[in-house]
């Protein structure tokens, strides 16, 4: 799939400290942002999050109260939806029930382009060949299932060669299987189209897989931006931590520095050893201790859990639950009054039995000290202060 | 990063944005107010300047003793017709709760039928049938139950009879709206708990329906303050309600200021227990308003 | 109780209370085929008669025409004033809601005596007495109310995305409104408007006070005659007028089956 020279791919988003306020509750609160030309970005966040309105503000069907947004450097402030340029792709796909297929993917070409008939009915066939659609061009969208009508209505979107895509939780409604193909068709015509995604979902994993940049939303604010390794290894906050990936939080208070070398005492005593945090901090603070659950190794342990013994990078608890899930068996480890969650292959999984007490240990710098400020920063979670 | 002005580019946008439905209900509120809240500031006025500027006409609706008498006839027709209204639509609305697909359709379209004959001829068929030469009496005749006729028409059976018929689509509606909004999986917890299925109707679902009753009540009562037609069929003399006294003021006596204060504390009534009401419960919800 | 039991009670209720409903409407339409001279029921014997009486008689003839007029006028005047009406109630966060509302429920809640005599008093100086336009600017307040329910319902439950998704991609708004939007929408724009219609049709004294004299509409008439004869013309005009409002429900349902079919 050729990127004609008339399409310059991607446009450039920037996001300046837009607010957008219902009565009391902020739906957006002083969120900025700086989206590369032709990167694919994913607004992140639970529901409420203020990842749709950002959308909607985008798109223009919002009016910010503060704040500005610029395409390709310019203010659209002033610029209402129908002149913005822009491809959206809906949950509902919001397709034109009366309309054919190829009438609907022409739709943008009739309403803003000065195309002549004939190069319409070209463009109109590279989109559907682009979706692998070609052959369905004359049916109707209640024909289609699911997943077709969700490309059909990428086509749509992308048959005036925006430079900037919007997409609002377009997988919401598929299952499981067909979202996985679709996430992969999705980033083969991201690439091969090269304009600029901005891609709203509440599934971690799909913006894992799916993006170059994630902008993690919490609570009206941006949580954290980076790419997806960035997120998942370092990040910033209990939430994102939380967010993305899963996590162990254990509530921890640090007790000593000896050069590279943190100590924090974890909620039942033990003391255990990580790289120093990426924020401030000093002895006496309340923090969380993030350690993934695939980062540790699980064994049985010989010894008894006992509380205030140097332990270094590992950690003795009780096995408390086993749970199967197909690949893996999940474990719960309890740790005084926190549960750990841990893994092991399927074929080690029958070896573990309720009641045994479980070692975990981890390499060097797996564990990472995160903030435990305030619930307005975090997960519901926070240190009692 | 430069300083970006932030108020500036937004006014125009916003300001179509609240311009937009004021706009979109300005003509509907502006036909309202000509044609429908101005006649009546000016019947007002009329009723006031009839006597000069005095409130005889008003004193006259309350001290005269016919007007007192029609205004009691018109209350407890009302009532009585709303109870009776109430309680036949109410195992009407639950059946067609419990129906669904075909049935619930048939149902629905016999229910609204009658709605669509207007009311003239409703009622008028009523005199058909009660007639002393009409279908009650003549069954009842053949039945050998009556010897003679019974004095069916006429008579407060017959304007009741009359004015349900006429309500009970309304009042079904209605309450058919209010059932669908209940939910029906609160029955089958309550059933699989051990409740047979009168006592998760009793204890249950009739509880929750209770709000819909209140405002079917209130709608059937405040359009019965204004019956003209069915009383005036089908009822003696003792049964005149109130619109038809002002009716004869009006076209008849051609006294308009009299007319004008009486209807217009008519009006102050029926405004009085429509807002009452809607106090405690809103009445918005019939028409799917803000807080449905 | 079990719950057969309960089914056939209920059962029987509903069917004893339709037909309380029904009764009146199948008699009257028993007699408008009346083969005698009278008001009974059951007819004597099955005839036409008095439907050709109405179609040869000048007056019935133009009472027809007239709530024929006055009600399509009606019903184009809700339309247009309750259409927009209830997009601004749906779409916007309005203060003004209130005020609709409690319109809405003044235009319930009015007796309709006094909205007759306030509304010919209202017109004796502006000259909209005895004319069709009057009655049907009349008709209107309490038709708008129809419109306005019935589109806002059908505004509430449109998805609204599809809209957005004409709009992002270049249709200017009100393109999308009308050409998407207002298709989706029209099953409930036309319940409105035929409610209006027949409201209109339906209503007396109104149309007593302001069009009452030559030119009355079939209520009107109706009444007029239903005190002073006792032959079953009455009955076949009714008739006529319910044979209307059935035809109208019948091609409404139709409508509304196509446009879900289509519109899948």
């Amino acid at each position: 799939m050729d990127r004609s020279a008339d399409t310059a791919s991607g446009a450039q988003v920037r996001l300046r400290n837009l607010c957008k306020t219902y009565g009391q509750t902020a739906a957006v609160d002083d969120v900025s942002l700086d989206v590369p030309a032709g990167a694919f970005v994913s607004l992140l966040g639970p529901s409420g999050s203020g990842k749709t309105t950002t959308l909607n503000l985008i798109a223009g069907f919002l009016t910010p109260d503060r704040g500005d947004i610029l395409i390709d450097n310019r203010s659209v402030a002033d610029v209402p939806p129908h002149k913005r340029n822009i491809g959206m792709v809906f949950q509902s796909y919001s397709l034109f029930p009366h309309m054919t297929v190829a009438e609907n993917v022409g739709f943008p070409l009739r309403m803003r382009s000065k195309l002549t008939r004939a190069d319409a009915q070209k463009r109109i066939a590279e989109m559907l060949a682009l979706v692998q659609l070609s052959h369905l061009s004359a049916r109707y969208p209640r024909q289609l299932s699911g997943g077709q009508q969700q490309r059909v209505a990428m086509a749509r979107a992308l048959v005036s060669r925006p430079r900037l895509l919007l997409m609002d939780e377009p997988l919401g409604a598929l299952d499981k299987k067909l979202r996985e193909q679709m996430q992969t068709e999705i980033r083969r015509i991201h690439r091969s189209v090269g304009t600029t995604v901005v891609y709203v979902t509440h599934d971690q994993s799909e913006a894992l897989t799916m993006s170059d940049l994630i902008v993690v939303m919490h609570r009206a604010r941006i949580a954290q931006i980076g790419p997806p390794n960035a997120l998942y290894e370092t990040p910033a906050s209990a939430f994102v931590a939380d967010f993305i990936g899963d996590s162990n939080l254990i509530e921890a208070t640090i007790m000593g520095v000896v050069g590279d070398r943190w100590t924090v005492k974890a909620g039942n005593g033990a003391l255990i050893h990580t790289a120093p945090p990426a924020f401030a901090a000093s002895v006496g603070d309340r923090v969380f201790l993030l350690i993934r659950p695939e980062d540790m190794t699980v064994r049985p342990s010989t010894s008894e859990p006992q509380a205030s013994r140097e332990q270094g990078e590992h950690i003795v608890g009780v096995l408390k639950e086993r749970s199967f899930h197909g690949d893996v068996f999940k474990l719960g480890v309890a740790l005084g009054s926190e549960m750990l969650k841990a893994r092991v292959a399927r074929e080690d999984g029958a070896a573990f039995e309720v009641g045994q007490s479980i070692a975990l240990t981890w390499k060097n710098g797996a564990a990472r000290l995160l903030p435990a400020t305030g619930d307005d920063d975090g997960s519901g979670r926070s240190a009692a202060t | 990063m430069t300083a970006i002005a932030e108020q500036a580019p937004r006014a125009k946008s916003v300001q179509h944005r609240q311009a937009m439905p004021a706009l979109l209900l300005l003509p509907a509120l502006v036909w309202i107010a000509v044609f429908f809240l101005l006649p009546l500031v000016l019947m007002c006025w009329r009723s006031l300047a009839a006597e000069s500027y005095s409130f005889k006409a008003y004193w006259i609706v309350f001290s005269s003793p016919l007007y007192t008498k029609v205004m009691l006839t018109t209350l407890e027709s009302a009532s009585i017709a709303t109870v009776l209204a109430l309680l036949l639509a109410y195992p009407m609305a639950y059946t067609l709760t419990i129906t669904s697909g075909i049935l619930r359709g048939l149902l629905l379209m016999l229910v609204f039928i009658p709605y669509w004959v207007d009311i003239i001829v409703r009622t008028f068929s009523w005199l058909i049938l009660l007639g002393d030469h009409g279908l009650i009496n003549v069954l009842l005749r053949k039945l050998g139950i009556v010897h003679g006729s019974l004095p069916l028409l006429y008579s407060e059976f017959a304007v009741l009879v009359g004015m349900v018929q006429i309500l009970l689509p309304l009042t079904i509606v209605v309450l058919f709206g209010a059932m669908l909004r209940i939910d029906r999986t609160l029955i089958a917890a309550a059933k699989i708990h051990g409740a047979s299925g009168w006592n998760a109707f009793r204890t249950v679902f009739f509880p929750l329906s209770l709000p819909g009753v209140y405002g079917a009540a209130l709608l059937v009562f405040v359009l019965s303050l204004g019956f003209y037609v069915t009383p005036a069929l089908l009822g003696s003399p003792r049964q005149t309600m109130i619109a038809q006294t002002i009716m004869v003021e009006a076209s008849e006596l051609l006294d308009w200021g009299q007319a004008s204060a009486a209807g217009l504390l008519l009006l102050i009534m029926t405004t009085l227990i429509a807002a009452i009401y809607n106090r405690y419960f809103s009445l918005d919800r019939l028409w799917g308003g803000s807080d449905a | 109780m079990n719950p057969t039991a309960d089914r056939i009670v209920l059962g029987a209720a509903a069917t004893a209370i339709v037909a309380y409903l029904i009764f009146p409407v199948i008699v009257v339409l028993a007699i408008s085929f009346s083969a005698g001279n009278f008001l009974e029921f059951p007819p004597p014997g099955l005839s036409l008669r008095w439907y050709r009486a109405i179609a040869g008689d000048p007056e019935w003839v133009s009472a027809f025409m007239v709530t024929l007029k006055v009600g399509s006028l009606t019903a184009l005047l809700a339309t247009l004033l309750g259409v927009p009406a209830a997009f601004a109630l749906v779409r916007y966060v309005v203060p003004a809601k209130a005020l609709l509302s409690a319109l809405i429920l003044c235009a319930l809640v009015t007796p309709p005596i006094v909205t007759a005599i306030s509304t010919y008093l209202f017109f004796v100086p502006l000259g909209l007495n005895n004319s069709i336009v009057g009655l049907a600017c009349a008709h209107a307040v309490s038709g708008m109310p129809f419109v306005v329910i019935n589109t806002a319902a059908s505004l509430r439950s449109a998805d609204r995305n599809l809209e957005r998704a004409a709009i992002i991609h270049g249709a200017h708004p009100l393109w999308a409104i009308i050409r998407i939007t207002l298709p989706i929408i029209s099953p409930g724009i036309i319940i409105g408007a035929i409610l209006a219609f027949v409201h209109s049709a339906h209503e007396l004294l109104i149309a007593m006070f302001v069009l009452g004299g030559v030119g009355k509409p079939v209520t009107v008439k109706i009444w007029s005659d239903v005190q002073a004869t006792s032959d079953p013309t009455i009955a076949a005009a009714s008739a006529i007028l319910i044979g209307l409002a059935i035809l109208t429900f019948v091609s409404v349902s139709t409508a509304q089956a196509l446009a879900r079919r289509r519109n899948g």
